[in-house]
């Protein structure tokens, strides 16, 4: 009798063992670069799984370089591969995504609500015909460096105008002659890549023009000023193939007196086993034409889900966490990287550790590259064109910028093409 | 010239030229002990005291050079022994027996080298895919396999042609068969040539970046050319690591030359065929 | 009988069939491929464009595109300035190693050294190398003036130079291992006997060791021209096409194309016109050997 009631107990108790659904662990793979800061992203990942135990993030690594990482993460998702969930996306790619119809639309995730509580500029980027498709984790923005103490020494104030700063670059590259052969005026970059987009689309804003009308007359004088007064004048002939790197160096070497660059410079100018001239740099807005406003090109990364994800849910989960306002606190001071949340540029601990970062106008008001899925199409035409223009002092610009303008125009017509 | 004179000038020669040669090298092999101060100095530093084994620490340290090492390592030397096996076994029909269309055969082996490879990375990443050799090491083993076989073929062809028929007569006479023949006689004797190719397949199968890139994605698999493109930073160069990751992977191919020496030197007993 | 001679004459396409078995699956296939995408228009960001089939149309427009014409004009310079280049002082270096000089397993090594480091990392050298302020080039030609230091890939025709003598300085060891191997199978006696007959080293060499060589040189030239004609890594990392598209090449404007803009139609066209032409030298090349044969 015990017995048979034994195997029955027993016979219930697995049954209804086995009938509870037991949690099963989703692993999502998080396409991302190699962290400079590794124990920053290894944190982040522990105190969400910790959050979620159900959920586990497996990393898939690629460069920093911005078009190696689009070719490894477009080779998967061209192929529908089930196997990425989560992906970083530069901040000109949302439209080329949502477009291709790679990433999923965040519309039912990220409320308008929390939408609010961002950086409209940095939104923008990330909606395609009305639909959200990328979380943006941080941002940069062009910012003008430049060395108090010269300026001091000199009796100037920062510069407003493009102008103002030529002049006081002449005059004190006239001073230095005799100590400092090398100095230089200005540092930017201008090499035939996309960070010279970046640096053409602030001279051209801040004339009041627009990038893809490259042969109105404003447009026009501000590339023609580049071509003459920066490249022609104060700035090496080098920089016609710096990136940010050798840019930086110039600087951080004591050989330039103005310097363009992203937020992420302040800590490589701030140490002194890195820097010689930590503490003497000052950091403004970039100067703009008279009777414009100052320009400032967005730059900075967004979080997205594949549309071929298999845990859609799981993923915004991480991307929810990633973007939270503790992490990116937690990533503003670790790295420096500047928060898209808007409330994050209140809080005093990080403005003290990162006060570029005060610079509201350019942090604020910052100004998108063309928002469109063709925008690599349309990069390499501006690449071409800038790099042509500004490289020879002879260059018709007129001809060059009407080639250009019509190569864009046929290239987003395709847009509108049935 | 008397003929040690000739043979000290030369040698001095060839030293002479060597070490010009590799002054870019060594430039960069020196940067790899400088601080990220003095290397971008302007103007450039060559010696300084404050020489530092910094950069070595960050690349083992942080940067997993030796994972990267050893992935390279393994498909680097399994996609020689593969092609090189392929390559001979194909290259000794073609050269020594009776074919036909011999020359069609090289032409189409030959029309792989013709082709860019960004063109063919797409399709073979997919088939990579289909066979989930993705973040294997055959998935990158046996492309490079196909891209270096033309090489192979032609370089080995080359070389088991010029061997005389006598001593494969000789051999088969004795009661060999042709794979054996083609194990004992042919390959010591067209070991140049064999050596050579497989120093070739191997820097390429090192060197390959693209192809690495695209299929190999998991951390623990990324092959060297991948890994050093990780170490830059999103708007950063860090050149002294750069330059010890460069130190560091150059040595295993030395190793592995010194090694192929002397193999290809005994060639020279193709004097021993005439006698 | 019969059976046996069946099993002979086979067995030399036996041997063959798993190196050509990789050949067709791993490469005729992906380059068939290539040839049908050139025939059809694909933008793959705008995927409602769907992928036509246009027939010669990219080939129309390649013809029109003069930034593709600005490219084949570089590559072609730059295959022909190379492989010369190297073939010539290959040539040299494989002639001095192949002295039995001292330490020659050793400098053989050494001068693999530029070759071996893979050149996506030595690309990123010769941009280190070749800055214009902390650039060790500079400190070479002017010493401790910067002032006078000059950005060399900063102009196009400095650019162009600079990418062409990277490419010779790596890939020189490349030919020179080839022509040293073909030297050692050059028979010692036939030098032997000419030097009794009383011929000096010139002699030796213009009727002795060019002739035996040339097979190897053909071949060497081969490869290194295909190769050349395909270059990318040096400018993917060095110059990415500029100054101006300067240092624009074939592979690297057809891999824009193709990667960045997914215009994977008109990459594969590109991708063609760089067979065709590689298969054009090698049709070339190989009349040589064969017609002199």
């Amino acid at each position: 009798m015990t017995r048979k009631a034994g195997i029955l107990t027993l016979t219930i108790f697995l049954f209804t063992v086995t009938l509870v659904p037991v949690k099963a662990q989703t692993t999502l793979t998080f396409v991302t670069w190699k962290p400079s800061e590794p124990q920053l992203w290894d944190e982040i990942i522990a105190r969400f799984e910790s959050h979620y135990p159900d959920i586990k993030i497996r990393r898939e690594i690629g460069p920093h370089s911005s078009t190696q990482f689009h070719d490894l993460l477009t080779q998967k998702l061209k192929n529908r591969d089930p196997e990425i969930d989560i992906f970083f996306m530069d901040v000109v790619w949302p439209a080329e995504f949502a477009s291709a119809g790679w990433a999923l639309s965040l519309d039912s995730f990220f409320s308008q609500e929390e939408r609010q509580k961002f950086l409209s500029g940095a939104i923008a980027p990330n909606t395609y015909k009305g639909h959200i498709y990328g979380l943006p984790l941080f941002i940069d923005v062009g910012l003008l460096y430049y060395r108090r103490d010269l300026l001091e020494k000199y009796g100037f104030s920062v510069p407003r105008t493009w102008q103002e700063l030529v002049s006081q670059a002449e005059f004190i590259l006239k001073q230095e002659k005799d100590h400092q052969l090398t100095l230089k005026g200005y540092s930017g970059q201008f090499k035939q890549y996309e960070g010279l987009v970046c640096n053409m689309l602030e001279f051209i804003k801040s004339h009041g023009g627009a990038i893809l009308l490259l042969n109105d007359g404003r447009a026009l004088d501000a590339v023609r000023f580049v071509r003459d007064e920066i490249i022609g004048k104060i700035a090496p002939r080098g920089v016609l193939y710096y990136e940010e790197p050798e840019s930086l160096a110039l600087f951080i070497q004591g050989n330039a007196i103005f310097h363009r660059n992203w937020p992420y410079a302040w800590r490589e100018f701030s140490d002194p086993t890195k820097s010689r001239i930590a503490g003497k740099v000052g950091i403004a807005p970039l100067p703009h034409f008279p009777g414009e406003r100052s320009a400032s090109t967005l730059g900075g990364w967004q979080l997205g889900i594949s549309k071929f994800s298999r845990h859609p849910q799981g993923a915004w989960k991480f991307i929810d966490f990633v973007g939270s306002p503790e992490i990116q606190k937690l990533i503003a001071l670790k790295i420096g990287k500047a928060p898209t949340r808007k409330e994050l540029y209140q809080v005093p601990e990080i403005l003290t550790q990162n006060p570029q970062f005060k610079v509201k106008q350019a942090f604020f008001g910052a100004d998108p590259r063309p928002i469109t899925p063709v925008y690599s199409l349309i990069s390499h035409v501006l690449q071409s064109y800038f790099s042509q223009v500004i490289s020879d002092p002879k260059s018709d610009i007129r001809t060059l910028a009407d080639r250009a303008t019509e190569e864009m125009r046929y290239y987003l017509s395709w847009e509108r093409e049935q | 010239m008397s003929p040690t004179k000739k043979k000290t000038f030369f040698s001095c020669l060839i030293i002479g030229v060597v070490f010009l040669y590799l002054i870019p090298y060594m430039w960069f092999g020196l940067a790899s002990f400088k601080s990220q101060r003095t290397l971008t100095a302007i103007p450039p530093v060559i010696y300084t005291h404050q020489l530092t084994l910094h950069s070595y620490h960050v690349a083992f340290q942080q940067k997993d050079l030796l994972l990267y090492l050893k992935n390279s390592a393994i498909v680097a030397i399994l996609a020689t022994l593969g092609s090189i096996a392929l390559g001979v076994l194909a290259a000794y029909p073609l050269a020594r027996l009776k074919i036909r269309g011999k020359n069609l055969f090289l032409l189409l082996f030959l029309t792989v080298s013709m082709f860019p490879q960004m063109a063919l990375v797409g399709p073979i990443w997919r088939i990579m895919r289909t066979l989930g050799w993705l973040n294997t090491y055959q998935g990158l083993i046996f492309p490079y396999i196909t891209l270096t076989l033309p090489l192979a073929v032609w370089i080995l062809v080359r070389f088991f042609e010029q061997l005389p028929q006598e001593i494969e007569e000789a051999a088969l006479v004795d009661g060999c068969t042709p794979l054996k023949a083609l194990w004992k006689v042919i390959l010591p004797l067209a070991a140049p040539g064999v050596f050579t190719a497989a120093i070739l397949i191997f820097i390429y199968a090192w060197n390959e970046f693209f192809f690495a890139l695209l299929i190999m994605t998991y951390p623990a698999r990324h092959t060297l050319p991948v890994g050093i493109a990780l170490f830059p930073g999103e708007y950063t160069m860090p050149w002294g690591e750069i330059a010890a990751a460069s130190v560091v992977a150059t040595i295993p191919l030395i190793c592995l030359v010194l090694f192929c020496e002397r193999y290809i030197i005994s060639g020279l007993t193709a004097g021993a065929v005439k006698g | 009988m019969g059976e046996g001679a069946v099993k002979r004459a086979a067995f030399p396409y036996l041997l063959l069939s798993p190196a050509f078995l990789f050949v067709v699956t791993l490469a005729f296939f992906p380059i068939a491929y290539s040839f049908w995408l050139s025939l059809h228009r694909i933008v793959f960001v705008l995927p409602h464009l769907g992928e036509s089939f246009i027939g010669l149309e990219n080939f129309a427009r390649l013809l029109q595109d003069t930034r593709a014409w600005q490219a084949l004009k570089f590559t072609l310079l730059f295959v022909g300035t190379t492989t010369l280049s190297e073939l010539f002082l290959g040539l040299l270096l494989a002639l001095a190693l192949h002295q039995p000089i001292f330490g020659r397993g050793l400098i053989r090594a050494i001068i693999l050294i530029p070759w071996a480091i893979p050149t996506v990392v030595s690309s990123q050298m010769w941009r280190f190398l070749f800055n214009d302020q902390y650039g060790f080039l500079n400190l070479l030609f002017f010493g401790n003036h910067p002032e006078l230091y000059r950005a060399f890939l900063a102009e196009p025709i400095s650019a162009m130079v600079a990418v062409m003598a990277v490419d010779i300085w790596k890939t020189t060891p490349f030919c020179a291992l080839i022509l040293l191997a073909g030297l050692q199978t050059i028979p010692q006696e036939l030098y032997e006997a000419a030097k009794v007959d009383g011929a000096g080293r010139w002699r030796q060499f213009v009727h002795i060791t060019l002739p035996m060589l040339r097979p190897t040189i053909v071949l060497a030239l081969l490869f290194r021209t295909l190769d050349a004609f395909r270059v990318f890594d040096s400018i993917y990392v060095m110059t990415q096409g500029g100054p101006a598209d300067a240092t624009l090449v074939l592979q690297f404007y057809g891999y824009k194309k193709m990667f960045a803009e997914g215009l994977l139609g008109y990459g594969a066209a590109i991708s063609v016109v760089i067979f065709l032409f590689s298969l054009v030298v090698s049709i070339f090349y190989l009349r040589l050997i064969f017609l002199k044969k």
